[in-house]
């Protein structure tokens, strides 16, 4: 009950936070209805993918304070689980999505184990080879597919079990239904005593252990609930583009793209990992489909990195820092 | 402040009139502009950006030339297209390419493609270039249903999964590899004008190096295929990560047991570093055969000169075909006027898939996506309007394969003096073959 | 096992080269650790140079060698003063990917300029040519970009550890604070740091255009092996990043000719990851 309570309750947020939620909320329910761009559809389930991947990410990587730039393996494993017990067997989504997230839950639990034993660049750079391992295995699997990559085959009609739909209102639905979960799960989260005890390490690791908190159990308990998420994400992914390769879902670029994301909007914040989603992903799609037919060659990575600096440089706590000093300067 | 505020808001409004007034003067222009001559949209997705970009941006100028036949007058041209002004069957209607950049990634191009069918309207899809894109667009179009007509994707797979609204116009590596196999059997037969008989027993290993994405790990299932179905032999089976930084134990494992007959299917990157270490190894072998694509670039023969020579590539385009093809030169000059580079394999196919689009279009006679559907079912295009050596264009179902065009081949060319000259199909061939494979020095 | 000196020669010379392209990471993170995503990218801007030198004025292109250093050097230190400088004072997070910014711009500022087209030398000394015995190539570009690599490895040693510079260099890395009680101006050490980091990848790269291919994203594929064999060798290291840097080669080629060419990246990634695991500070790190 209690856990629900806090899961549910936001009452303990400012009220611009309240409404600011309350807005994303009425925004994104209304949004396959005012909206009749298909492209801005698109974008817009992007975005909610990435929400998913960003507010995962952001406990380990935000509370938890952990370099960790290898979720695309997480992703990728759950995406590929998915996709295999859907061709192989013909199981339906409802059923191997979660064979995936628990495959990619425990690879997270298995790695974390041995990762959270290194600290600081030695970790960051374990999780990008890590990654890349798996990412090399999984192109060279014949079995699996290797570098062709494994495509769902198509359903005549519209298909509830195997969430084949024409149109993108459904996945947009469902996409968005994980993002709220999510948002709730954090919510409940930030109070938990899990949410506790990796903050505290965040801030001084000596110090927490000193009070009796097993830091590398803890962190590895996050490092898994971070591969959760990430494996919603992929099995939808799955779903949603009918086809995967190790290229588009167990790359190196999707696991930095994620940490950069949160951190844009403020690692760490609640509503961090959201609003550096609203920023970037737009930011990406747009330019990449504004420019792409122009013929000038890289002007969109250029702004995109430009801004990728800045806000590094100057505001490491990303927009979020931003409106805490404007709201502490009150 | 109060009177401040007051001043101002006459210029506000003098403001906002005019540009009401711009705005309303822009809007009508475009409206007149798009009530004077119809229009009929093709989107086009090719990866612009990225590493592959100078192979999508060729396939643009290709497919824009098309275009700029078809919809201007050409009295030079001597195919039916450069005297249309416009699509015929659609009282002239203008075609009017949207080209969409998918930088070589799946989802991107998912996404492009519902942009260009549900935004922008377009009657149909072209591109992509890389086979794992061609997947999910076709997905996409499939699901819209919306026809989509595919230039160069090579990969067997694609036509196989039993689309409707998917036709491929290219030879797939099926056809090219098989074509491979035929040759030398022609090559053990002594039909093979330049050289006397071959004996199986001199030419019976092979060596194959196939790049690890989509398309190379395809080729390299095929090769093996027909390897068993023909008696050849794999000794040496590599494959590479796509963009290495150093292919030296590539190289080796693949020449130590001493292949007779080297098979490649590369990007021109892993080309160009593959000949290089290759050089270094002083590589040599009976027969050097490769997937069109990194083999054959202006780029390649331009790097390695004199060091190409005796290299065999499956392609569908040679300049040697000017000979018997006029046509193909006609355009080819006007090609190398805009892109700077000859028709080579990839860009002589994106204008055929556009010369398709016009051609289905025309019979058609309407925009409607069904129409378009059943027309492509059943249009013949004859060989004699394309600028490619085939019979024709006529997209069949044959052999569990839906909506592949049958009536395609594909080409086997041999740097000869660093001109591609034909060797396959015999009949259409521009020089004898140079056998044994020179090796590189 | 007639394959395996021809393997070991080859994989030491690749070895070399790599050594070369971790020392600049190596000593950046020595003196303020930082990780540089960016490291890639300094190699092809060297190349670069290198390439536009020697096609412009036609000269051969090992005396571009210099050159590319120079820039090398000239963007490390702009790195450093525009945005390093502002990146140190943020989380970790924030400094890794604020450097992968610079990558990003970098790679897309080459491709914006230069075009998406594959470039390669053709006139040189050592291009394209090669000696064979029996089952032994030796390459010459390979040979003298290994030779190269070490005398550069030579010079930056003794830089570091035989001159005033470098132990100033050195008493940064230690003590920041206890560095500038000395009088010495830790800034410019650190701006000193990046500079050197450049320069060595100018040098790589000039010396890679002799058996490479020049292209804006060829960096992703070197900084990664970087990383691993820094991180290997140990952060900070340099002693580690050059033994490191041999080992990654004979990983890379000895697994290429006998496990697998397509696996030899999974092995490169594999032993990096096996070692930290069980030796978390690297072979030779602090």
């Amino acid at each position: 009950m209690r856990t629900l309570r806090d899961a549910f309750s936001f009452g303990d947020l400012p009220l611009v936070e309240r409404i600011g939620f309350a807005i994303f909320i009425m925004f994104c329910t209304l949004f396959p209805w005012v909206t009749k761009g298909s492209f801005d559809q698109a974008v817009m389930i992007q975005f909610l993918i990435f929400c998913l991947y960003g507010l995962g990410w952001n406990l380990i990587g935000g509370y938890g304070g952990q370099v960790a730039l290898g979720q695309a393996k997480n992703v990728g494993m759950s995406a590929y689980t998915v996709a295999l017990l859907m061709v192989w067997w013909d199981i339906p989504f409802w059923l191997s999505t979660p064979l995936g997230v628990v495959v990619a839950t425990i690879e997270s639990f298995v790695l974390g184990y041995f990762l959270f034993r290194l600290r600081g660049h030695y970790f960051a750079i374990a999780t990008i080879a890590v990654s890349l391992v798996w990412q090399q295995l999984f192109i060279n699997w014949d079995l699996i597919g290797g570098a062709r990559g494994v495509e769902l085959p198509l359903k005549e009609t519209p298909n509830f079990l195997y969430m084949q739909f024409a149109s993108p209102i459904y996945y947009h639905y469902f996409a968005f239904l994980l993002v709220l979960a999510a948002i709730l799960y954090m919510n409940w989260f930030r109070k938990s005593r899990l949410g506790y005890q990796l903050r505290s390490i965040t801030s001084n690791e000596e110090v927490a252990e000193s009070l009796g908190i097993n830091a590398h159990w803890v962190k590895v308990k996050a490092y898994c609930i971070t591969g959760v998420f990430a494996g919603m994400g992929g099995a939808f992914y799955t779903v949603y583009y009918n086809y995967i390769d190790p290229f588009s879902v167990m790359h190196l670029e999707l696991s930095v793209m994620i940490a950069l994301m949160t951190m844009i909007g403020g690692a760490g914040s609640m509503w961090g990992p959201i609003i550096g989603a609203m920023i970037l992903i737009p930011l990406d799609r747009y330019l990449g489909a504004w420019l792409g037919g122009s013929g000038i060659i890289g002007v969109d990575f250029m702004i995109y990195a430009l801004m990728v600096m800045i806000i590094s440089a100057y505001e490491p706590k990303g927009i979020w820092g931003i409106i805490e000093k404007v709201r502490a300067r009150r | 402040m109060g009177t401040k505020k007051e001043r101002v808001h006459p210029d506000c409004v003098k403001a906002a009139i005019v540009a009401a007034a711009i705005v309303a003067v822009l809007s009508m222009g475009f409206g007149m502009a798009r009530a004077q001559g119809q229009e009929v949209k093709i989107g086009v997705i090719y990866p612009l950006s990225g590493p592959v970009a100078h192979a999508g941006n060729m396939s643009k100028d290709a497919v824009s030339l098309c275009a700029d036949y078809v919809n201007n007058k050409w009295p030079d041209l001597p195919i039916p297209i450069g005297n249309w002004e416009g699509i015929p069957g659609l009282n002239g209607a203008k075609i009017k390419l949207i080209f969409a950049d998918h930088r070589g990634e799946p989802d991107r191009g998912a996404d492009l493609a519902k942009k260009l069918i549900i935004d922008e309207k377009v009657v149909g899809i072209c591109g992509c270039y890389h086979s794992s894109v061609t997947k999910t667009v076709s997905t996409v179009c499939e699901r819209h249903k919306i026809p989509m007509i595919n230039p160069e994707s090579t990969s067997p797979v694609l036509t196989k999964r039993g689309y409707q609204w998917f036709f491929r116009a290219t030879p797939h590596d099926r056809i090219f590899v098989r074509d491979f196999f035929e040759f030398l059997g022609l090559l053990h037969q002594g039909k093979v004008p330049g050289v006397k008989a071959v004996p199986k027993s001199e030419l019976r290993t092979i060596g194959a190096c196939t790049e690890n994405t989509e398309w190379g790990a395809g080729t390299r299932d095929v090769i093996k295929e027909f390897a068993k179905q023909y008696g050849y032999e794999i000794v040496s089976d590599v494959t590479y990560p796509h963009e290495s930084p150093d292919l030296t134990a590539e190289v080796r494992r693949l020449l130590a047991p001493k292949p007779d007959i080297l098979m490649f299917a590369s990007y021109i990157s892993d080309a160009i570093l593959l000949t290089k270490t290759m050089k270094e190894f002083k590589a040599k072998a009976k027969v050097f055969w490769s997937q069109d694509v990194g083999f054959y670039q202006p780029k390649y023969i331009e790097t390695f000169g004199n060091d190409t020579e005796g290299i065999l590539n499956r392609t569908v385009f040679s300049k040697k075909l000017f000979a018997v093809k006029p046509v193909a030169k006609n355009i080819n000059v006007e090609f190398k006027k805009r892109s700077g580079v000859d028709f080579m394999g990839t860009s002589a196919r994106a204008f055929t898939g556009m010369q398709a689009w016009a051609y289905v279009l025309n019979e058609a006679g309407s925009t409607d996506p069904e129409a378009i559907r059943k027309t492509a079912e059943t249009i013949e295009i004859p060989g004699k309007d394309l600028i490619v050596p085939w019979k024709g264009i006529k997209f069949e179902d044959v052999g569990g394969e839906t909506n592949q065009n049958t009536w395609s081949s594909g080409l086997i060319v041999q740097y000869q003096a660093q001109e591609p000259e034909i060797i396959y199909p015999l009949d259409v061939a521009t020089a004898k073959f140079v056998y044994p494979w020179p090796g590189l020095k | 096992m007639e394959m395996l000196v021809p393997t070991i020669i080859s994989a030491l010379l690749m070895g070399m080269l790599f050594a070369l392209v971790a020392l600049g990471l190596a000593i950046i993170f020595g003196v303020m650790n930082i990780v540089n995503f960016a490291h890639g990218e300094f190699l092809m801007v060297g190349m670069y140079t290198a390439f536009l030198t020697a096609t412009v004025f036609s000269i051969e292109p090992l005396l571009t060698l210099p050159i590319a250093a120079m820039v090398g050097f000239l963007l490390g230190i702009a790195s450093y003063y525009f945005l390093v400088r502002y990146l140190l004072k943020g989380p970790m997070l924030a400094q890794l990917l604020g450097t992968f910014g610079l990558m990003i711009f970098l790679r897309y500022l080459a491709m914006c300029i230069f075009g998406p087209d594959y470039k390669t030398l053709e006139q040189g000394v050592l291009i394209g040519k090669s000696i064979k015995w029996g089952s032994v190539v030796l390459s010459y570009p390979r040979l003298g970009t290994a030779v190269l690599s070490l005398i550069a490895f030579g010079i930056i040693y003794w830089l570091i550890n035989r001159t005033r510079l470098g132990k100033a260099l050195q008493a940064t890395a230690l003590d920041v604070e206890a560095a500038s009680y000395m009088g010495i101006d830790t800034e410019r050490m650190r701006g000193l740091a990046w500079g050197l980091g450049g320069a060595t990848m100018g040098i790589a790269g000039a010396l890679l255009t002799n058996f490479y291919y020049v292209f804006p994203t060829i960096g992703i594929l070197f900084c990664m092996i970087a990383f691993a064999t820094v991180a290997l060798g140990g952060f900070g290291s340099i002693k580690g990043a050059f033994i490191a840097g041999l080992i990654m080669g004979l990983i890379i080629d000895l697994g290429g000719t006998y496990i697998g060419p397509h696996h030899k990246f999974a092995l490169v990634y594999l032993t990096y990851f096996l070692v930290v695991v069980f030796r978390p500070q690297g072979l030779f790190g602090w």
